[in-house]
């Protein structure tokens, strides 16, 4: 990726997720994740030169945040942005922070998502990004089977059914093993067939233990060029290039897809300009953002650039499980977790732990020299963010 | 900076009390094609337009992901776009910054809002006080704006008349801007004969509540220069946050005007900014702002606002020679216009407002309760 | 006070309840106005279509976002068209238009109309939601309000109509 300089996260701080932080405001909420990662960027506010803010405020309905925010977030007397793109919003704060680091404007960078989905109405704040004259009446927030329907037309109900009730136990597995998880159920192989047969559904096939948390929390991570990088962290994750791609609004949101995925498509990009060839055997650990098992699953093709039902006998071999060949989400992923404007943010940071070797006892066990995050969003959009061991090379600029 | 940028390409919709005969679609639409005629860009991958800034406000459009309306009209279908929802001079040093990277060699931003569309502009501002404590005061920015413009007036000796004659200048001076639309000249016993909305704030010294699109094309050097025959460098960006609650402030301070200006100043080498700089675009949503921001710029003096306008600072200054956001523009939009009305004069294309040959100009915008985040930008020929 | 004091000590916390409501004048604009006008007037349903690629858009749109031209001519589609997937929705959630809370279980369905080039569907209710009876294929057709104001639900919502 042509870059001007190389950034590297250094400091991560995540607060624990859960349904209702009643015990602290937006302010004292964000101002946890804050410290944590000023902690463990061994930093102080001092240090960082401008704090990049974001979160989905329809949702708790306060206009610009970030003004408010001001009283923990440590942006008075320096500069800042607020970037706001839905769901991706965690991970354009990523892709925000590494492009202010990186262009030479600033040194370090403190980026925060949040979200304190309490406070509001999930499924009514996303219903209102529908277009007020024809879809906002329809809409149901981010709840559709319509994926369940075109996995179990193409593979068949019972193998369907299976795998996706599959991925959600080995989500939850992952998920017990995450400290700040929000949902952690302690399930079991043994009860897929019950939870199939008995979880109420939501929209057609796509049941409610399929479907990812509202959370409350927080997400913050420092961004430092490569020069205060080195010199302050014996262990930084590096930022090896960022994708975002967008699509349309059609009145079918959430499939009938014109041409390829978001998904494959900005995976194909991302690999190409990456050098590689062979996600599965290059890439070590990958945080993807599931807001249900069912589209979880169906992306594991878009995303690795499969064919056929090569994911599928991913998650039924359990090569995404923790210690498999290809980890997906050893923090839980979203069906476990999701602040929203946190969210996308939590999946990069989680990837960045698990490079830093910090991801304690949901660490992957073998070495992870990349790591790849995803974020989504909005009509079906994705960012991609791919992390590195070691500083990449930069390209000639 | 290790490269330079350039503003290759500006545009803008008429702005007026209500475009009601638009969507957000379709004003935006005006301003994409308006910037592509003008580069000849595509959005080719690789060599056109892959990434997008926009500036809107989720609670302004009453949408959830208000940018999501807007994907297509942009061009950013499998491309790039991230939204910046504070005032678009914060777009301008995002996208800036975009380019500096390394990331993209250029990037178009593009804004829009409509302040017709809710039935209280108000009611959308008061929603950006906290719940606790601010909310049931009945603070939005309007009462915020008329707090501050107490405390400036007292310390900067600044009269009701003297912000009459501001309103009637900024009037004057939009009768020759063709994007403001339906805008009246008015007197300035008008202006203070208008009901009063926040003490000391009369509705005629108030922006009028305005609907419209602007966008910018900015790129690297090397694309700017067949871009266009007048790339307009961004040479000094800067921008700070002032506290929340009102009474940590101190109001008529302009502590964070002064920190965003200075910044931008240092990195384009201005030391002295009333001989160095050719013409100011200063974002004043109210008449007493024009002043005040004119001090945190340095124009004048600290407390010294009063005597600069009866000195008839702003014309030997050539400040807001297209307006300014008095004259109509929607506030999350008003520094983005300022940048593009500093980047018309600098091309020569400012027409019957134009300074002749001006070489360099200060362009500033501000987001949230009494000018809590200033961005200061500055630009050369 | 001891740590165990301390924990055994209850707070009240300060929780606010309230609802927040901005009143709203949407613009149609020409694109939509006019597709919402037929449905008014005329009891029609249009398209417009890409003058580059001659995909259909539904709802009609300012511009096609893959060619990135200017959309072009209205064409009448439907009333009748195929289901081409659909959403049995149990779950209540409230309509932020109104604050109500939406009265489950309702079916979405998209539908190709008949008549449009390309994969765009026209989204709207279902008048069915007993799953047995909904399938991908079927043909349905919109069955129009009496009373027409120029809104999406001119059309009350869509019928199954028998198989071919």
């Amino acid at each position: 990726m042509k870059k001007n300089r190389n950034v590297g996260i250094i400091g991560i701080g995540q607060t624990r997720h859960s349904s209702h932080r009643e015990d602290v405001n937006q302010p004292e909420m964000i101002h946890e994740a804050i410290t944590l990662a000023l902690e463990d960027a061994k930093m102080t506010m001092d240090n960082v030169d401008c704090i990049v803010h974001g979160n989905m405020e329809l949702f708790e309905m306060i206009h610009q945040p970030d003004m408010w925010h001001v009283i923990s977030d440590g942006a008075y007397g320096k500069p800042g942005l607020r970037l706001t793109t839905g769901g991706t919003t965690g991970a354009t704060l990523v892709c925000g922070a590494d492009t202010l680091v990186a262009s030479g404007l600033h040194d370090v960078v403190l980026a925060v998502g949040f979200e304190k989905l309490q406070e509001g109405h999930t499924t009514g704040g996303i219903t209102n990004m529908a277009d007020p004259l024809w879809g906002r009446e329809l809409q149901t927030g981010a709840l559709t089977g319509m994926t369940a329907d075109a996995v179990i037309e193409e593979f068949g109900e019972k193998r369907a059914k299976h795998a996706a009730m599959k991925m959600r136990v080995i989500m939850d597995k992952h998920a017990m093993l995450n400290p700040l998880a929000h949902r952690r159920f302690g399930f079991t192989d043994d009860m897929i067939p019950t939870m199939i047969d008995n979880v109420p559904p939501l929209v057609g096939e796509l049941r409610i233990v399929h479907m990812c948390s509202q959370s409350d929390g927080a997400c913050a991570m420092i961004f430092a060029s490569e020069e205060v990088a080195k010199k302050r962290c014996p262990n930084p994750a590096w930022v090896m290039d960022h994708i975002t791609i967008h699509r349309e609004e059609t009145f079918n949101l959430f499939g009938n897809v014109e041409e390829m995925t978001t998904m494959r498509y900005a995976a194909k990009k991302l690999f190409e300009r990456n050098g590689i060839t062979n996600p599965r055997k290059q890439i070590d650990v990958f945080e993807m953002y599931d807001p249900s098992s069912w589209w979880g699953l169906d992306w594991i093709r878009e995303f690795l650039l499969l064919e056929g039902d090569e994911h599928l006998k991913m998650v039924e071999d359990e090569e995404i499980a923790i210690n498999g060949s290809f980890p997906i989400n050893p923090s839980g992923g979203v069906v476990a977790t999701n602040p929203i404007g946190a969210t996308a943010m939590i999946r990069v940071a989680e990837a960045a732990l698990q490079i830093r070797g910090m991801a304690g006892e949901h660490q992957v066990k073998k070495d992870v020299n990349l790591a790849l995050a995803s974020g989504f969003g909005g009509t079906l959009w994705t960012v991609l963010v791919l992390l590195s061991k070691n500083p990449p090379k930069l390209t000639e600029k | 900076m290790t490269r330079r940028v350039a503003i290759c390409a500006v545009a803008q919709t008429t702005y007026e009390r209500s475009k009601w005969y638009q969507r957000m679609q379709g004003m935006a639409l005006e301003v994409v094609e308006q910037l592509i005629q003008a580069t000849g860009l595509d959005f080719e991958e690789d060599t056109g337009i892959n990434q997008v800034v926009t500036v809107s406000d989720d609670v302004f459009d009453a949408r959830t992901i208000s940018d999501g309306a807007m994907t297509d009209v942009v061009g950013a279908h499998y491309r790039t776009e991230e939204k910046v929802s504070q005032d678009g001079a914060q777009a301008v040093y995002y996208a800036l910054s975009v380019i500096l990277s390394g990331h993209h060699d250029v990037v178009m931003i593009v804004g829009h809002c409509k302040e017709s569309q809710p039935t209280s502009r108000n009611l959308v501002t008061h929603m950006a006080f906290d719940p606790f404590f601010t909310r049931p005061v009945g603070l939005d920015y309007l009462a915020a704006a008329g707090l501050q413009a107490q405390a400036y007036m007292a310390k900067s000796k600044v009269s009701d008349k003297q912000l009459a004659d501001v309103v009637v200048r900024a009037r004057k001076n939009a009768a020759k801007n063709p994007k403001i639309a339906d805008l009246k000249q008015i007197t300035a016993q008008e202006v203070l004969a208008s009901p009063i909305w926040a003490d000391p704030i009369r509705e005629l010294m108030a922006y009028p509540i305005s609907d419209g699109s602007v966008g910018l094309i900015l790129a690297s050097e090397e694309r700017a220069k067949k871009l266009t025959d007048k790339p307009v460098w961004i040479t000094g960006v800067g921008n700070c946050y002032d506290g929340f609650f009102l009474g940590d402030r101190d109001l008529a301070g302009n502590f964070a005007l002064k920190r965003a200006a200075q910044k931008a100043y240092r990195m384009a080498g201005i030391n002295d900014v009333k001989t160095q700089v050719d013409l100011f675009e200063i974002s004043d949503q109210y008449a007493y702002q024009l002043p005040m921001w004119a001090e945190g710029l340095g124009l004048c003096a600290d407390n010294a606002g009063g005597a600069w306008l009866s000195n008839g600072g702003p014309d030997k200054a050539r400040v807001n020679l297209s307006g300014g956001v008095l004259a109509g523009n929607p506030m999350i939009l008003g520094g983005l216009v300022r940048v593009a009305e500093a980047a018309l004069q600098l091309r020569g294309e400012a027409g019957a407002r134009q300074v002749d040959g001006a070489k360099r100009a200060v362009a500033q915008g501000l987001t949230g309760p009494a000018g809590q985040l200033q961005t200061v930008v500055v630009l050369e020929r | 006070m001891t740590m165990t004091e301390e924990t055994n000590v209850k707070q009240n916390l300060i929780v606010l309840r309230q609802i927040l409501e901005i009143p709203q004048h949407f613009s149609t604009g020409p694109i939509m106005g006019r597709f919402l006008k037929e449905l008014r007037d005329n009891k029609r349903i249009m398209a417009n279509r890409c003058p580059k690629c001659g995909r259909f858009h539904l709802p009609p749109r300012e511009v096609c976002a893959i060619c990135r031209a200017r959309s072009g001519e209205f064409i009448e589609v439907g009333p009748e068209g195929v289901i081409q997937s659909y959403d049995l929705v149990y779950y209540a959630s409230p309509d932020p238009l109104t604050g109500q809370a939406r009265q489950a279980p309702y079916t979405t369905v998209n539908v190709l109309l008949d008549g449009v080039q390309g994969k765009d569907t026209l989204w709207h209710l279902l008048n069915e939601t007993d799953p047995a009876k909904i399938r991908r294929g079927l043909r349905v057709r919109a069955v129009f309000n009496e009373e027409r104001t120029g809104s999406i639900f001119d059309i009350k919502y869509f019928d199954i109509i028998d198989n071919k």
